[in-house]
């Protein structure tokens, strides 16, 4: 636990010295704007709040997947890595930290969506199940940076991180019901939703700006937690694999 | 360490062997120097005994424990100061880095406060220790690299070229700091290739070059080691003797300087031959030195220059 709240407080020192943590955030008011317009200007005026959740999930994910790609190598080659593998510290704990706390900072991005629907159309974001949106919002942060740490993991591998980091975000959104509920999506893809928290997120957001009471309220939120748990864990064990591989081969440090 | 191998599998290119066949025991409250040029396996072996690089064969203990297999009895006993500028959270500040640190050595948050305080103080950075890190000199972050070592209060620190870029000065204070250290009981690696710094703080010395250990002693020690390379500084000699004193057997060069000579025997016994000698001639004044670390460090491995 010391050590994600090392990490935890680490990145937001980090957030507040440095202003291009922010870069991420500018993006999401800009996507509320297009798909405001796009379901106003199909007539669907009964989708404008799902239009705002989409942003506010986009922007969790791009913010942690993004980070995640280069803590490890950013700090390999500020020869951070090595002094921290040689603390009693578990790496894949601090990795959470840190990125749980990008995430945490990523959910102003639900109040840019909410301001920029009242000033731009109007749009005021129906609170029909208060608990339930916020609950959802902070496990869903979990669960990102939970699934965060196992990409971390695998983007050590790689030479390039930033190719991967924005060819996972899309196919991610569309799998993960961002855009569209996974239900609607076509019948093959559906299982593999399944398995993406994000669906379980996008699904319980939108409930939680409806009016009608939502099903298996708690069962669905245990889902989101289980499968960003499941996923650390997962990201646990690679990382584990990785940096033995590493300590093997002598690739922790950079010249 | 037994035996202690790395060798190193870069792609395409040939294997390159590190270190090779090292064995090392450094007794408890030790300060012990890794003396070596460039390339010759010091951060290798520093690497491997802070549990962040694995050895190709042999093995290693730190406290009685494998840095392979017990890596979680190692790292809380550890504390690792590598050189150079990088190393930090620079868009942070000193007070902040080390608050970091001291959290992943598993301190509270009121210890790990009240040592950071103490730490800055002990290393001279209280003016700047709520400034960014970008800002300090390259001493200063030298500094904030070793108090980051000292943070989670390590019974054996590994120092590697701790004094790379640190003014005359802070290098003193550095030796000061150490000697302290010594006597809180802590046990200390110490790779460098700075000779005055090695002979100044360290109990015992290991040469190392190209992997291997050249020998381990003492710095007084090692300088007799090759005390038969002994020097002769004389005065008031005229030439005739000095042409004498060249064809005394063990005598390996004499040169002569401002109506003096240097003359150096390579030879055990030969000094006191060319002493006497000497004297017999009328010298008015003769002194007799041991070569110093360097002069040791360079006869054992050899003047490479820059040559790796």
């Amino acid at each position: 636990m010391r050590a994600f709240l090392a990490g935890f407080r680490l990145e937001l020192r980090i957030i507040r010295a440095a202003p291009d943590a922010f870069i991420p955030l500018a993006t999401a008011p800009l996507f509320a704007l297009i798909f405001l317009s796009i379901v106003r200007q199909s007539g669907r005026p009964d989708l404008q709040a799902d239009a705002l959740m989409a942003p506010v999930l986009m922007t969790l994910w791009w913010i942690a997947l993004q980070q995640a790609g280069n803590m490890i190598t950013g700090d390999r080659w500020e020869a951070l890595l090595e002094p921290l593998l040689a603390t009693p510290a578990n790496l894949a704990s601090v990795l959470l930290g840190r990125i749980a706390a990008l995430t945490c900072f990523g959910l102003i991005s639900f109040l840019e969506v909410w301001i920029v629907g009242e000033l731009a159309f109007g749009v005021s974001i129906p609170f029909e199940h208060p608990v339930a949106l916020v609950v959802t919002l902070l496990v869903t942060a979990f669960a990102t940076a939970g699934t965060s740490v196992a990409f971390a993991a695998v983007f050590v591998l790689t030479r390039n991180a930033y190719t991967f980091t924005n060819s996972l975000s899309y196919p991610l959104y569309l799998l993960g019901g961002v855009f569209v509920p996974a239900a609607i999506l076509p019948g093959f893809i559906q299982p593999i939703s399944t398995g993406i928290f994000m669906s379980w997120s996008a699904d319980l957001l939108r409930a939680s700006l409806k009016p009608p009471p939502i099903d298996d309220l708690w069962q669905r939120i245990g889902v989101v937690v289980l499968l960003g748990a499941l996923s650390f864990l997962l990201g646990r064990a690679l990382l584990f694999h990785v940096l033995r591989r590493m300590r093997t081969n002598g690739e922790l440090a950079t010249a | 360490m037994e035996e202690v191998s790395r060798v190193f599998e870069p792609r395409k290119k040939p294997p390159v062997v590190a270190l090779d066949g090292v064995s090392l025991s450094i007794p408890s409250g030790e300060i012990h120097g890794l003396l070596g040029p460039n390339g010759a396996g010091k951060t290798t072996l520093v690497k491997i005994l802070s549990t962040v690089l694995l050895p190709t064969s042999g093995r290693a203990r730190v406290l009685g424990h494998d840095v392979v297999e017990e890596t979680k009895a190692v790292r809380p006993a550890i504390g690792i100061v590598f050189g150079g500028e990088r190393g930090l959270y620079w868009r942070l500040t000193g007070r902040q880095n080390l608050e970091y640190w001291g959290a992943l050595y598993k301190l509270s948050a009121r210890e790990t406060k009240a040592r950071t305080q103490r730490l800055i103080d002990r290393v001279g950075l209280t003016e700047r220790a709520d400034e960014r890190v970008e800002t300090y000199s390259r001493g200063m972050k030298q500094r904030l690299h070793l108090a980051r070592g000292l943070v989670g209060d390590a019974t054996v620190l590994f120092l590697d070229e701790p004094t790379t870029g640190m003014d005359p000065l802070a290098a003193r204070e550095f030796r000061t700091l150490i000697a302290e250290l010594r006597r809180e009981g802590r046990t200390i690696l110490l790779a460098t290739h700075d000779m005055v710094e090695a002979e100044t703080v360290c109990d015992r010395v290991t040469l190392i070059d190209r992997g291997k250990v050249v020998a381990t002693e003492s710095p007084r020690t090692l300088g007799r080691v090759i005390s038969r390379f002994q020097r002769i500084d004389v005065e008031g000699v005229d030439g005739a003797v000095l042409d004498q004193v060249r064809t005394l057997t063990g005598v390996s060069s004499v040169v002569e300087i401002d109506g003096g000579a240097r003359i150096e025997v390579d030879e055990e016994g030969a000094t006191q031959v060319v002493l006497g000698r000497l004297v017999e001639a009328g010298a008015t004044s003769v002194r007799t030195s041991l070569p110093s670390l360097e002069e040791v460090y360079v006869q054992l491995i050899g003047d490479r220059g820059l040559e790796l």
